[in-house]
């Protein structure tokens, strides 16, 4: 399997690249991770020819093949950071990969919470009709306590993490075989979906 | 009331707008609203901080100053869009302008939806601790189907909508006086007395003492001994006097000392608490400076801008022709990187030097240049290298015992200190007509100085860290800061207008011609200076990394997180003003680092700094590798070539040689983890986390050149102790940078040059922000000559031009 995991912040220091750094190594032998980053990404402004800028493209691109994404999230104000949401903004917009895309939400904070807020907004967020993504129920991974929670070798030093991380990860594999089962016979809806807009919406349009 | 309504997107096109352009209009004799746009709101980054930038200065200043705000938020993916969680994250990080702000959302959107999810998540944003706003509850306002909802006048069509809006709009002018009560000061009751608690410093914790009345501050005194003197003296100073005067903890902290200004401020409410206060109630009080100040506008002859060495030498010749002088600093005090600098400044000075006896290894080093090959020497250089071969010739004749000099020997070292190639194969040497400017007019400024109030140490003759012959003149008193004192004082009593916390911004050009400056005000304040000259003195670029990186083709690697001893104000300013103006740049690519420095603060005199002979560096994993007597840059790529920290090892003997410390300063620094210490190699090898074989075998080997007196692997030839005695301390060092070399291109005149080398008329630079003088490398000892040379020259040209074009009228 080929996943990439998305860095849900432009920071330099963040404990949710180790975290992906981390799962990148320690699955290495069950699935292939690409770790991808969103700094220096434009910011979403809406453009009236709603063409993806050079990186979004690319990045567009990746999740397309992909077979499933990894998304680590940090929790800014009680929320996804918005240079995170800026480039889901851009990938609803433009391209839309997300659309029936298997996908996996993990999360880290320097506090106890693990960035539970963050998570439960992302879920929402990938809901929405441009964005479609098909998100793992039922499962979350918060790691909390994160500036604390990776030794020099960049290797996860809470046991009982680990063990639950590698569950979650199980259960993601599984979970992105079950979703292609599903989707199968759904090219219809996807291809409307591709199409979706808001204007439409309105109108009574989209059908 | 006045409210700031936020447009929560930065799209072209918005009915969130709309509904804001509406309500500004609809309720303009209720209330005023004033639209802020997200349109120029940079990306939030945390490890970019631009807090300190126009743009979110002003959001911060206007939500500050807004009874209330009310957030028109679109809704994108069923949350809010990231244009308007980006600004909400710039005012949460080191701003905190929300807080206790009474807030009403409203939102419109294509769907019938009408922003409802947005407007959930926007709720919980708003509530997160770091923003902290009083949102209204209820009176939810969601206008769907937006694209209907207007007409041609932008105004709500539906009457039934209009009276929604006008209830919840009622409701939120109710519920902004309410909230706002809770914003009133409590009342604050200490119990009297004075607090012993403790502020941090740079160099550790500083002992300060805070004395209450019954429901004031009286008093706070700390003691500074132990902190470098000028550098971090107006956090000590300042943020005290703001706390007393303003009866308040809400004080801006001060820019480049955050860490110390934040020491203060909680050492103080650490004395509130234990006197039975609550510092929130002050850390909530207003602000002492936070009164809206009016723009400001000068006239003056002269402005210039940075008041270090060189500014304020400029500024203080302009005082001597009789003309009116302001000088800009962007710092809340004087002395830029001048106050940093070690103390001695070159000048040849034969008669003075004479009298001194020569030291072995000097005649070594003439004859050196004696037997030098004249071809190897730029066309420019012979004539002046040839009459020096024929001074130094005619002195070792005379089997002279004294120190020798002259102004051609300055002159010449100048510029093969100078000489250095990049990577890309570029030559670079001092250009010969502001190196011989430098050379020939130095000791008039060590005169002129003199004059001035600065006194030197006429009984000892220095060879500055990085200088190439004893030619140094070094003041009484405090190192740079002396000469910092004496020339403020001097520009001072002379009626020169000093304004710190004045950052220029932009120079103002009108037909081809700089004349003045638009600068702004430590309270956020327009100040235009007119004037007939401006001279830039704003230092180089040391503390700015990007800018570094940007111009770099001497270094192989400049890291991102790469310290500086310059003071942090010195980011380059005077360099992108010069461009505005359309100067030229020269030797951009140069910089110069100091290998040695702290690699969390630059900081050169931190754990132990030992002479040479008992440097022993190694690299990360324990071995040795490079000569340590190599100069500053070969001890600099070596470093980089190793990954960049080092470190150097020390045993109790050789920590009694170090010049910079004192045992109680060890023990601190150990404490803090800045400097490991141990009982064995070994141990020392494990915290270290090296391989301990590795390090126990490297200083094996390195005792064992000492007994031999020669290093076959490195080369190091002359040697002190050997590293045997319990404890042991490793010092991590990382080069950090030092000097700039390159910068705007000037003539002898100071005058600041175009592309087609014309003069930009009325602009000037001297100091660090200029550049061709010391080329690829300055020699220890350069900078204040340099300052104290071309600043006194811009200072006169700056008023001397104007009269001759005046006369020739």
């Amino acid at each position: 399997m080929k996943f990439i995991g998305i860095v849900g912040t432009n920071a330099t220091k963040s404990t949710n690249r180790q975290l992906l750094q981390f799962m990148q190594k320690h699955f290495s032998s069950r699935a292939e991770i690409e770790i991808c980053e969103i700094k220096g990404l434009p910011a979403f402004n809406q453009p009236e020819d709603r063409v993806a800028p050079e990186g979004i493209q690319v990045l567009s691109d990746k999740v397309e093949a992909a077979d499933g994404v990894i998304i680590a999230t940090p929790e800014y104000d009680h929320t996804v950071p918005a240079p995170l949401k800026s480039v889901l903004e851009w990938l609803s917009y433009t391209s839309r990969p997300f659309i029936d895309k298997p996908v996996m939400i993990v999360g880290a904070s320097y506090g106890a919470l693990g960035s539970s807020r963050a998570q439960g907004h992302l879920r929402q967020i990938l809901d929405a009709p441009e964005l479609k993504a098909r998100v793992m129920p039922s499962e979350e991974f918060l790691l909390g306590h994160s500036l604390q929670a990776f030794d020099d070798n960049g290797d996860l030093v809470y046991e009982d993490k680990v063990t639950e991380l590698e569950e979650c990860f199980d259960q993601f594999l599984q979970f992105v075989d079950i979703t292609n089962q599903l989707i199968k016979n759904h090219s219809f809806q996807a291809e409307q979906n591709k199409n979706f807009s808001w204007e439409k919406a309105s109108e009574g349009g989209n059908n | 009331m006045k409210f700031i309504g936020i447009v929560g997107t930065n799209a072209a096109k918005s009915y969130n707008r709309m509904l804001l352009q509406f309500m500004k209009k609809h309720f303009s004799d209720k209330a005023e609203i004033e639209i802020l746009e997200l349109t120029d709101v940079p990306m939030f980054d945390e490890s970019d901080d631009q807090s300190d930038s126009d743009i979110i200065q002003m959001f911060n200043k206007k939500i500050s100053e807004a009874d209330g705000v009310i957030i028109a938020t679109p809704e994108h993916n069923h949350s809010v869009p990231s244009a308007l969680n980006s600004i909400l994250e710039w005012m949460s990080f080191n701003l905190h302008p929300f807080d206790g702000k009474p807030v009403m959302i409203v939102g419109a959107s294509l769907h019938p939806q009408g922003s409802s999810r947005a407007q959930l998540h926007l709720r919980q944003i708003l509530d997160a601790p770091g923003v902290n706003a009083t949102v209204m509850p209820g009176s939810e306002f969601l206008l769907g189907q937006a694209q209907k909802a207007f007409d041609e006048n932008g105004d709500l069509k539906s009457e039934g909508t209009v009276d929604f809006l006008d209830s919840c709009f009622t409701k939120f002018q109710r519920f902004t006086e309410i909230a706002n009560l809770l914003n009133v000061p409590e009342d604050l009751n200490f119990k009297p007395g004075t607090f012993e608690v403790t502020a941090k410093g740079h160099n550790g914790d500083l002992p300060m003492s805070v004395t209450l009345s019954k429901d004031r501050i009286e008093d706070i005194d700390i003691d500074t001994s132990t902190e470098t003197q000028g550098i971090a003296d107006v956090v000590f100073s300042r943020i005290p006097q703001e706390i007393v005067n303003g009866q308040t903890l809400n004080v801006d902290v001060i820019s480049g000392a955050s860490i110390t200004s934040h020491g203060v401020i909680d050492g103080v409410a650490r004395a509130v608490k234990m006197a039975g206060g609550n510092p929130e109630i002050l850390k909530k009080r207003p602000k002492a400076s936070n009164i809206v100040q009016k723009d400001e506008e000068y006239t003056t002859d002269v402005v210039v801008v940075g008041a270090g060495g060189a500014g304020l030498a400029a500024a203080a010749k302009v005082l001597d022709e009789d003309k009116k002088v302001i000088i800009a600093e962007k710092f809340p005090s004087p002395g830029g990187n001048t106050v940093r600098a070690g103390g001695p400044m070159n000048a040849a000075d034969p008669e003075w030097q004479n009298t001194f006896d020569a030291i072995p290894g000097e005649a070594h080093r003439l004859k050196e240049i004696k037997d030098m090959k004249l071809d190897d020497i730029d066309p420019e250089y012979r004539d002046d290298f040839q009459e020096l071969q024929k001074q130094i010739g005619e002195y070792l004749g005379s089997d002279g015992k004294y120190l020798f000099d002259s102004k051609l020997l300055f002159r010449i070292q100048t510029y093969l200190g100078g000489k250095r190639t990049d990577l890309q194969g570029n030559e670079i040497h001092g250009q010969y007509d502001l190196v011989k400017i430098l050379t020939d007019h130095a000791l008039e400024s060590v005169k002129w100085l003199e004059k001035v109030g600065v006194s030197f140490d006429k009984n000892e003759v220095a060879m500055p860290v990085g200088a190439l012959w004893r030619r140094g003149h070094k003041p009484m008193g405090p190192e740079g800061f002396a000469y910092i004192q004496a020339l403020q004082k001097y520009v001072e009593d002379n009626g020169g207008k000093l304004m710190t916390e004045t950052p220029v911004k932009e120079l103002i050009i009108e037909d081809g011609k700089v004349c003045g400056v638009i600068a702004r005000g430590a309270n956020g304040q327009k100040i235009t200076i007119h004037a007939e000259s401006v001279v830039l003195a704003s230092g180089g670029y040391g503390a700015n990394t990007k800018m570094l990186k940007k111009y770099n083709t001497y270094w192989t690697e400049i890291d991102d997180d790469i310290q500086t001893s310059n003071s942090p104000a010195i980011t380059g300013d005077g360099i992108k003003l010069g461009l505005s103006a359309g100067a030229d740049l020269v030797g951009m690519g140069f910089s110069q680092m100091m290998p040695v420095s702290d690699p969390e603060t630059g900081e050169l005199f931190t754990g132990v700094q030992v002479p040479p002979a008992n440097f022993i560096m190694v690299n990360q994993q324990g071995k040795r590798f490079v000569n340590e007597y190599g100069s500053r840059d070969q001890l600099t790529q070596a470093a980089i070539d190793n990954g960049s920290l080092f470190y150097l090892i020390a045993d109790d003997g050789i920590k009694d040689t170090a010049y910079n410390t004192s045992q109680e300063k060890l023990d601190a620094q150990v404490k803090a983890g800045t400097l490991f210490r141990d009982d064995t190699l070994e141990g020392l090898a494990k915290q270290l986390k090296m391989d301990p074989e590795v390090l126990v075998d490297t200083i094996k080997k390195y005792n064992s050149y000492v007994d031999a007196g020669s290093d076959p692997e490195f080369g190091k030839d002359v040697f002190d102790l050997k590293a045997v005695k319990a404890p042991f301390y490793a010092t991590p060092r990382k080069p950090a940078v030092h000097h700039t070399m390159g910068g705007l291109k000037i003539d002898t005149g100071t005058h600041v040059l175009n592309k087609d080398g014309k003069v930009i008329d009325g602009l000037y630079a001297a100091g660090e922000v200029a550049g061709g003088l010391h080329a690829g490398n300055r020699l220890g000892g350069n900078s204040l000559a340099d300052i104290f040379t071309f600043g006194r020259i811009a200072g006169e040209n700056s008023v001397e031009d104007k009269q001759r074009v005046e006369q020739n009228d």
